[in-house]
């Protein structure tokens, strides 16, 4: 098993705790997000995993070993931690070349990954002339090099262009299928949404959720329906009759909160108000993480603590 | 296969000879050192030969005085360029045992650094020695062929000093703003008032090599060995810091 196993894991700078008692595994054979606000500690736990930090307490390991004990590490775990940690002096062909030889990895990869990555064309170039686009492709670039059944990407579409950021979620998501083990951090919700299956969530170094995606959204619902009628004050005067609150709004579509669309169709069949157009409200993964987040003002960052402040 | 000493060997001389500043450095060692020499040599070679207390055999290796600050520069710098932006992370990433990696890249730098050292030192003596008509000396005069073989050792361990500071401070520029002005300027101060304490710094104690008769209580040899000494007291001291530092 290439799992990443994090046990009791406990991280302090000073008298600051950046990894509070952490406890979480990252299976093979699926997407893991890894969730939090900046700070939240996603990339202390990886440097912790990596054994570039050394844990005050816990253990992380890889595959049942700890990093630091694996030979050819490269060639088991493959790592984007900062695009912008490459020595700008050399070429990218040159920095691949050097992390390829010590772990033994045959030249010929270097080409490959540089051709994958597309930077086949700038690979002779030096890495201070390139943009923080190019350094990301060339940081995952290096992560592919060992052909790794586990990849821990911190931010990996930071800085990608559109299609770069097509490029990486079809790679993480087709790494998936072949059934490798995949994390991958991120602050962006939207972006997170469109590739993971597994959420690991942290706020203030602690574990706050870690299910699957859908789990995740599900247990964040709340029941709500969207629709649209002909005959909007009589369903108006239905709904306020049956206890529910209907809201317009601007686009001539209702929305009606704390209701199924069941509900909603059987009291509009039963009157027989046409609907036409009837859906259940989806909960975003930005809901969600806020719905989740809210539940725990301590972790909440000080913009949106006040938000919620002024709410109530 | 396992992680094998040879690969992480080889990746570092990939890493040295990949960053323009470090590989250039390595080339000033020779470059500045033949340059001074010919300069020196050829301008004011024969007419100091005649000043009384002429010393043909040190006045030969003059100008490692020079190549040492380009020596120094190589070795801070080949570390350096790990503590840039964090690329000691990945580095580590590569190499997680940093035992391993800090012996190949200090291997790399010391091997590198005593072949251009011997090459530099044997060269400057050869090439000075053409300059200098009726007084040149040769290989085979008494002491030559041990300086000329102990420059280039020096120049080896001053590098491996450096890198060894460097690798302690995280900073090539505190090595190179301390270290320089140290060797131009307080050890040649310092050296004229405490003679006797003073033999005992690293440039002192390792230029005794070069002198056919060394003064004082240190030997050529002996020198040497105290300049290797500080040179791994560095190196120990950057090591304890890189061992246990979070990267």
């Amino acid at each position: 098993m290439t799992s990443i196993d994090v046990h009791e894991l406990t991280k302090d700078y000073g008298t600051t705790r950046a990894v509070d008692h952490l406890t979480f595994s990252v299976r093979p054979g699926r997407v893991t997000g890894f969730l939090g606000p900046n700070g939240a500690g996603k990339s202390t736990t990886m440097r912790l995993v990596l054994g570039l930090d050394r844990p005050t307490s816990g253990t992380a390991t890889v595959g049942g070993l700890s990093y630091v004990s694996l030979a050819n590490p490269l060639r088991r775990v493959g790592v984007l931690l900062d695009a912008q940690a490459a020595h700008g002096s050399r070429t990218a062909r040159s920095h691949l070349l050097a992390l390829a030889a010590s772990n033994g990895i045959a030249d010929r990869r270097v080409e490959e990954v540089l051709e994958e990555s597309g930077l086949a064309a700038v690979g002779r170039r030096r890495i201070k002339t390139f943009s923080l686009g190019m350094r990301q492709r060339l940081g995952i670039a290096a992560a592919l090099l060992g052909e790794p059944d586990v990849v821990m990407l911190d931010e990996p579409s930071n800085g990608l262009d559109p299609e770069g950021i097509i490029w990486i979620r079809e790679l993480m998501r087709g790494m998936a299928r072949e059934g490798r083990t995949v994390l991958v951090s991120s602050h962006l919700m939207n972006e997170t949404s469109s590739f993971a299956d597994h959420l690991i969530v942290l706020g203030g170094g602690r574990l706050l959720a870690d299910m699957s995606m859908r789990e995740f959204l599900d247990s964040h619902r709340r029941p709500g329906v969207r629709l649209r009628t002909g005959e909007a004050g009589r369903l108006h005067d239905v709904l306020v009759r049956r206890g529910f609150r209907p809201v317009p709004g601007d686009d001539g579509r209702w929305t009606v909160e704390g209701v199924t669309a069941e509900e909603v169709g059987k009291a509009a069949a039963d009157e027989g108000i046409p609907l036409w157009e009837l859906t259940e409200l989806r909960t975003t993964l930005e809901e969600a993480y806020l719905d989740l987040t809210a539940g725990r003002a301590q972790f909440t960052a000080p913009a949106t603590a006040s938000a919620a402040h002024q709410e109530v | 296969m396992d992680m094998s000493t040879n690969a992480v060997l080889r990746s570092e001389w990939i890493k040295i000879r990949s960053v323009r500043s470090v590989a250039y450095s390595l080339m000033a060692v020779f470059a500045v050192t033949l340059a001074v020499t010919v300069l020196a040599t050829a301008i004011v070679g024969q007419a100091e030969a005649g000043n009384a207390d002429y010393e043909p055999l040190f006045s030969a290796f003059y100008a490692l005085s020079f190549g040492q600050i380009a020596a120094i520069s190589f070795g801070a710098t080949a570390i350096s360029s790990e503590f840039v932006n964090g690329a000691l992370r990945i580095s580590l990433t590569a190499v997680p045992r940093r035992g391993l990696l800090y012996a190949a890249k200090v291997s790399v730098i010391g091997a590198l650094a005593l072949a251009v050292g011997l090459i530099t030192s044997f060269a400057t003596f050869l090439v000075g020695q053409m300059f200098m008509g009726e007084y040149a000396i040769g290989l085979g005069d008494t002491g030559a062929l041990r300086a000329a073989l102990g420059g280039g050792v020096y120049l080896a361990l001053i590098a491996l000093f450096a890198a060894g500071l460097t690798t302690l401070l995280r900073s090539a520029v505190a090595v190179l703003s301390t270290l320089i002005p140290f060797l131009l300027i307080v050890s040649f101060v310092v050296g004229d008032v405490a003679g006797d304490v003073a033999q005992y710094l690293p440039d002192q104690a390792g230029q005794l090599v070069l002198h056919q008769n060394p003064d004082g209580d240190l030997g050529p040899w002996t020198g040497l060995t105290v300049t290797a000494a500080w040179a791994a007291l560095a190196l120990v001291a950057g090591w304890s810091s890189l061992r246990t530092r979070d990267a």
